[in-house]
C-alpha cells in the first residue's frame, strides 16, 4: 500500500521553493525532484503548480532566473535566490517556526489534560 | 509597473515558458524511460504528472499580468476588431462622440483659463482679495474692487494676518524701447508685488520694497518675459537699458519669470512699474498718497495659520479705527452725517483669489457657464446617440452574445465586454475631440469681446486640458454604454437562442426612452438657440441710435507722450482743423470717453429745480466738444447744441452747460421744462448745481447697445487730455484712414494713434458675445436636431419592420394605406410629445441662467418657443414618416409570407 501523501499546504509550496533553492540554483525540473526527494515523497506536489509559483517568486524579485546549459547539457532555465530572496525566506521560516510552535503548544496542552 | 513591461515582452516569456516546460517534460521522460518504462507510458506519465498544460501556462500568464488586465486587453481587442468589422457604425459613434468631446473640451478651455485657473505663483489658494464694503467717500477710476495705495500700506502692517499684502492697477503707457512709443499694457504695483507672489526674475531682478519708496524716486522697470522675448527678441543685455515710459526714462531692471502674466487674465501686462511712479505712469495723476482716490486692487496673502473668517473678523477692529481716524485727518472730504455714517459702517471683506482679480472674468463667466452647459447637453445628446447605435448594434449581435452566455461566460463578463466597447469608442472620440478642441477653440477666442482676449487666452492643449478631455470620455463611454451593457445582461438566455435568424426584440422600449431624451434636449438646445439668435437680431436692428455707417474713430492721448495740458489743447486744435478741411472727412468731434466700451464715467447728480434731488442711480457722463451729436447724427430734440460759448473757463471744475437725454428728463424731470434746470456731477451736500441744462438729445447707446441710461455730457475740447476723435468720412473708411493718419503723423510722428476703426466694426465687437452666443448655440441646435432625427429614423424604421406582418394583416382586412401610417406615427407622436413634456418644464428652469444674456426677450419667450417646438416636431414627424410610409406600401401577401 503506497504510503498516504497529503497535498502541500496552502502557501507553503513559496517557502519550500525558497528553502530549495537557498542550497543551490536549480532548475524547474531540479526543484521538483528535489521536493519529491526532501519531503520523502509524503508531500504531493502537482508539478503543474510548480511553474505559476517560480514565476510569481521571480515577479516579486524573490528569484533570479537565468538560462545555463544544465547537467544533461541542455539549456534550462536556472533559479537562484536573491538577496531579498534570502530575507523572505528568514521571515517565512521564523513565522512557521512560531506557528508550529504554537500548534504544538496547544496540543500538548491538550495532552496534559 | 511590471505588467506594463510584461505586456510589452509577452512574446519574449510565452517563448521562455515553452521551453521551459519542454525542458521539464523532456527530462523527466528520459528519467523514467531509465527506470524502464516504454517511451510512450514515460510521456504519458510525465504529462500526467504535470497535469493540464494549457492552466498551467494561464495560471504563469496571470503571474505576469494579472487576469483582471489581461481580461481587458483581451476585451479592448476583441472590441477593435469587431468595430473595425462594421466601419459605418465606428464612425458615426465616434464622430457623434468627438463633436460632443471635442465643443466641451474646447468651451471648458476657455472656462478653465478664464475662471478656474490659479495663478502660476506659490500656494495661489492662500491669495484673497481685500475689499471695501460700503461708502469710500471717495473718488476712483479702474474696474472694480478698488482701494487707495496708503490703505494698502496699511493693510501690510496688519502682519497677524497676512504674510504680505499688494496693491495694483492696469493702465497702458506709450512705452519705446528704441523706435516710435507704442500703447503698451502695463501693470502699476507695490514694492511687495514680486515677493508676496513669490515670482522671481528670468533676468535681473525683480521689484523689490525699495523700489516703491519715495514717489518719482525709483524710475525702474520689469519687464514681462513674452514681451522680452517677441519685442525685444530675449536680448541679454536688456538689464540696464533705458526705456522710455510716457517719455520718462526707466531703467530695466529685469525680466520676470516666464509663465507668469500678471494676476488680470484679461490685462496681460508687458511691464511693471512701482507705485511710486504712478505719476509717470498715468498723465496727471498726483494722487498716490492720497486716502480718499481709489484705483487699485489689494490682494494680500493670508498666514497659514489664519482662515479667511478669522482674517475678516479680525481685521474689523483695526479697520474701524482706522475710519475714525480717517474722519479726523485734514483733507477728509466734507459730507453729511448720513454719508459719514455710511462712511464709519464701512467693513473689510475677504473674497478667495487664486485666480487674481480680472474684469475680464466678471464680463465673461456668464456667457461661459451658459456655453459650458449647452455643450454638455449636447454631450449628453452625443451619448445618448452611441447608445442608440449600441442597441441597434446589440440587436444584431444578440446571437453572439446568447452564444458567449451558453458557453459559460458570466453576464458580467459580457457586460464588461460592452463596457470596453464603449470605453474603446469613448476614448477615439476624445482623440479626435482633442483634436477638433483646436481650431474649435481659436474660433471661440476670435467671438471673444476685444482684443485683450486674444493676447490673454491661449488655444493650446496642456495636461489639465487632457485630463479633463480624459474624464469627459470615460464619462462619455460609461454613459453610452451602461444601457447596453444592462440591457445585455437581463437578456434571458433561452427565449434569445430561441429566436431563429429573424429581427431580434431587443432593447426597443430602451430605445424609444432613449429618442425621447434626445427629442427632449434637442429642443432644449433650438429653444436655446432661438432666444439668441433673438436677442442678436433684436440687438442688431436697434443699434446704437447713431448712424455709424462713414463714421470712424481713434483715440489720442498726447499726455503720454508728455504733452503740457496747453500743448495738447494746441495739437487737439490743430488735429480738427485738418481733419475738417481734408477732402475724405467731413466733421470730426472729441468725446473724453470712448462710445460702446463697456465702460464709462458715471456718477450720481445733483438736480436743482424748484426743489433739490439727487439721482437714484448713477448717471453715464461725457465730455464731448461742440459738433460731437452733429458729428453722430445724434437728433437734438429741444435746446441746442455745445458751441464756443459753453466751453470751460480756465481754472472753474464744471462747465457752465450741459446736454442731457430724453431718458434724463423721463426719469428725473418728467412734465417739466428740462431747459435751463440746474444740474451737478455727484450727490453730497458740497455738490454745487450751477450746470444750465442747454439741450435735449435723443437716446443712443453709450456704453453698450443693451444699455438704455440717463445720460449727461458736458461740454469740452479734451480738457488738456486726449479723448476719442469721431469723425465723419466722405469717402471709404479706408481712404480715410489714410489721409487722418497723415494728418496725425504731420501733427506729431511720435504721437500712437489708438483704437483706429470704423463703428460699425466698434458696434460689431460690443455684440461679439451675443453673436458668439447666437452662432454656437445655433450649431449646437442644428447638431442636435440632426442626431436626434438619425436616432429617430433608426428606432422608427425598426418598429416599423417589426410591424410589417401586423399591418399586412390589418390591409389583409381592408385598412387604408394611411391608416398603416397612423399606426406608426402614433408611436413617434407619443415619443414627441414626451420628449416636449420633459423638455419645456427644463427650458423654465434653465431659462434663469441664460436671463442675464437676453436681450427684448424672456426666457419663457412664447414665440421662440413655440418655433421651435414646431420646427422639431415637423422635422422629427418627417424623419418618422419616411419608414411608415415604406410600411404602408407594403404587401400584404409578402408580409404574410415572412416567416
Amino acid at each position: 500500500m503506497p504510503s498516504p501523501r497529503f497535498p502541500i499546504p496552502q502557501g507553503t509550496l513559496d517557502m519550500l521553493i525558497l528553502q530549495i533553492l537557498s542550497l543551490e540554483p536549480a532548475h524547474g525540473y531540479g526543484v521538483a525532484l528535489r521536493l519529491e526527494q526532501i519531503s520523502q515523497s509524503v508531500v504531493q506536489v502537482n508539478q503543474g503548480s510548480l511553474y505559476p509559483a517560480l514565476h510569481r517568486l521571480e515577479q516579486k524579485g524573490w528569484l533570479a532566473a537565468e538560462w545555463k546549459e544544465s547537467e544533461t547539457g541542455r539549456e534550462a532555465k536556472f533559479y537562484s535566490l536573491t538577496r531579498s530572496g534570502r530575507k523572505q525566506l528568514a521571515v517565512e521560516k521564523d513565522s512557521w517556526a512560531r506557528l508550529s510552535g504554537a500548534v504544538r503548544l496547544i496540543f500538548d496542552e491538550g495532552n496534559r489534560s | 509597473m511590471k505588467w506594463l513591461l510584461n505586456w510589452f515582452r509577452r512574446g519574449y516569456l510565452e517563448s521562455g515558458l515553452d521551453r521551459e516546460l519542454r525542458y521539464h517534460v523532456e527530462r523527466r521522460i528520459s528519467d523514467l524511460m531509465l527506470s524502464g518504462l516504454p517511451e510512450s507510458e514515460a510521456r504519458k506519465q510525465a504529462m500526467l504528472e504535470l497535469g493540464n498544460l494549457t492552466q498551467v501556462r494561464e495560471e504563469v500568464r496571470d503571474v505576469w499580468l494579472t487576469r483582471w488586465l489581461r481580461d481587458f486587453v483581451y476585451d479592448l481587442r476583441f472590441s477593435g476588431r469587431s468595430f473595425l468589422r462594421s466601419p459605418s457604425f465606428t464612425a458615426s459613434a465616434v464622430l457623434s462622440l468627438a463633436l460632443g468631446i471635442g465643443a466641451t473640451t474646447a468651451i471648458y478651455s476657455l472656462v478653465d483659463q478664464v475662471l478656474l485657473h490659479a495663478l502660476p505663483v506659490r500656494q495661489p489658494e492662500r491669495l484673497v482679495l481685500i475689499d471695501w464694503k460700503g461708502d469710500q467717500a471717495a473718488n476712483g477710476f479702474g474696474s472694480y474692487n478698488l482701494l487707495s495705495y496708503p490703505i494698502c500700506l496699511d493693510l501690510q502692517l496688519q502682519d497677524r494676518f497676512f504674510e504680505g499684502v499688494i496693491c495694483r492697477a492696469a493702465t497702458t503707457v506709450n512705452l519705446s524701447t528704441g523706435g516710435e512709443p507704442k500703447p503698451t499694457a502695463a501693470e502699476i504695483v507695490s514694492g511687495t508685488y514680486f515677493s508676496v507672489l513669490a515670482v522671481g526674475p528670468a533676468l535681473g531682478r525683480v521689484l523689490g520694497n525699495d523700489d516703491d519708496r519715495t514717489p518719482g524716486a525709483s524710475p525702474v522697470v520689469v519687464l514681462a518675459y513674452d514681451f522680452w522675448k517677441t519685442q525685444l527678441a530675449g536680448a541679454p543685455d536688456v538689464v540696464g537699458r533705458k526705456v522710455l515710459v510716457n517719455q520718462h526714462s526707466m531703467t530695466v531692471i529685469g525680466v520676470a519669470a516666464s509663465g507668469f502674466r500678471g494676476i488680470d487674465v484679461g490685462q496681460v501686462p508687458s511691464l511693471w512699474i512701482p507705485a511710486a511712479m504712478s505719476a509717470e505712469a498715468i498723465p496727471g495723476f498726483h494722487d498716490l498718497l492720497d486716502r480718499r482716490t481709489r484705483w487699485m486692487q489689494v490682494l494680500g496673502r493670508l498666514r497659514p495659520d489664519v482662515t479667511l473668517a478669522q482674517a475678516q473678523v479680525g481685521l474689523q477692529p483695526w479697520f474701524k479705527a482706522m475710519l475714525d481716524e480717517d474722519t479726523r485727518r485734514a483733507g477728509f472730504p466734507r459730507i453729511t452725517a448720513e454719508r459719514r455714517q455710511r462712511f464709519l459702517a464701512s467693513r473689510l471683506e475677504l473674497t478667495p483669489a487664486p485666480q487674481g482679480h480680472s474684469s475680464l472674468r466678471r464680463r465673461l463667466s456668464q456667457p461661459l457657464w451658459v456655453l459650458l452647459a449647452l455643450t454638455a447637453v449636447l454631450l449628453g445628446l452625443a451619448c445618448l446617440n452611441v447608445a442608440g447605435l449600441f442597441l441597434a448594434r446589440g440587436s444584431a449581435r444578440d446571437r453572439e452574445i446568447s452564444t458567449r452566455l451558453a458557453l459559460g461566460a458570466s453576464r458580467g463578463r459580457i457586460g464588461r465586454q460592452l463596457l470596453a466597447d464603449s470605453l474603446l469608442l469613448a476614448l477615439a472620440g476624445g482623440t479626435l475631440g482633442v483634436a477638433l478642441a483646436l481650431p474649435a477653440m481659436r474660433t471661440l477666442i476670435a467671438f471673444l469681446p476685444r482684443d485683450v482676449a486674444a493676447n490673454a487666452l491661449q488655444s493650446a492643449v496642456d495636461s489639465r486640458l487632457l485630463l479633463f478631455a480624459f474624464l469627459v470620455s470615460v464619462a462619455a463611454g460609461v454613459l453610452s454604454g451602461v444601457a447596453p451593457a444592462l440591457h445585455a445582461g437581463r437578456r434571458s438566455l433561452i427565449s434569445s437562442l430561441r429566436e431563429r435568424g429573424g429581427a431580434a426584440f431587443g432593447g426597443v422600449r430602451l430605445r424609444r426612452v432613449i429618442v425621447t431624451l434626445q427629442i427632449a434636449f434637442t429642443l432644449i438646445l433650438v429653444i436655446g438657440a432661438g432666444l439668441f439668435v433673438r436677442t442678436l437680431t433684436g440687438l442688431m436692428a436697434k443699434g446704437p441710435g447713431f448712424a455709424t455707417s462713414s463714421l470712424v474713430s481713434f483715440g489720442l492721448d498726447p499726455r503720454r507722450n508728455g504733452y503740457s495740458p496747453s500743448e495738447t489743447r494746441q495739437l487737439i486744435r490743430r488735429v480738427h482743423d485738418a481733419i475738417r478741411s481734408s477732402a475724405s472727412t467731413q466733421t470730426s468731434a472729441l468725446a473724453r470717453i470712448q462710445l460702446l466700451t463697456g465702460g464709462s464715467w458715471n456718477d450720481a447728480m445733483t438736480i436743482q429745480t424748484d426743489q433739490r434731488v439727487t439721482t437714484d442711480r448713477d448717471v453715464n457722463l461725457n465730455a464731448v466738444s461742440p459738433g460731437f451729436f452733429a458729428t453722430l447724427g445724434i437728433r437734438i430734440v429741444a435746446g441746442r447744441d455745445f458751441d464756443e460759448r459753453d466751453s470751460r473757463p480756465e481754472g472753474e471744475r464744471d462747465g457752465r452747460s450741459a446736454i442731457v437725454n430724453e431718458a434724463f428728463v423721463n426719469r428725473y424731470l418728467g412734465g417739466r421744462d428740462p431747459l435751463g434746470v440746474r444740474i451737478c456731477e455727484g450727490s453730497g451736500p458740497d455738490a454745487k448745481p450751477n450746470t444750465e441744462i442747454i439741450g435735449v438729445v435723443a437716446d443712443f447707446s453709450y456704453r453698450g447697445l443693451r444699455e438704455e441710461s440717463e445720460q449727461a455730457y458736458f461740454a469740452s475740447e479734451g480738457d488738456g487730455a486726449g479723448g476719442t476723435f469721431y469723425v465723419k468720412v466722405r469717402g471709404t473708411p479706408e481712404q480715410a484712414f489714410q489721409s487722418i493718419r497723415t494728418i496725425i503723423h504731420n501733427a506729431d510722428p511720435a504721437l500712437p494713434i489708438a483704437n483706429f476703426r470704423t463703428l460699425d466694426e466698434q458696434v460689431n465687437r460690443s455684440l461679439n458675445t451675443e453673436r458668439m452666443l447666437a452662432i454656437l448655440s445655433g450649431a449646437f441646435g442644428t447638431l442636435a436636431m440632426l442626431l436626434s432625427l438619425i436616432g429617430l429614423y433608426g428606432v422608427m424604421s425598426f418598429v416599423a419592420t417589426q410591424r410589417t406582418r401586423e399591418i399586412g394583416i390589418r390591409m389583409a382586412l381592408g385598412a387604408t394605406g394611411g391608416s398603416a401610417i397612423w399606426l406608426v406615427l402614433q408611436d413617434a407622436i407619443a415619443m414627441i410629445a414626451a420628449g416636449t413634456a420633459i423638455a419645456l418644464p427644463c427650458v423654465g428652469a434653465l431659462g434663469r441662467l441664460v436671463e442675464s444674456q437676453l436681450f427684448g426677450v424672456k426666457p419663457t419667450d412664447p414665440i421662440a418657443i413655440a418655433a421651435a417646438t414646431l420646427l422639431l416636431a415637423s422635422a422629427t414627424l418627417g424623419a418618422a414618416f419616411i419608414p411608415a410610409y415604406r410600411a404602408s406600401t407594403v404587401n400584404p401577401t409578402d408580409a404574410l409570407r415572412f416567416d
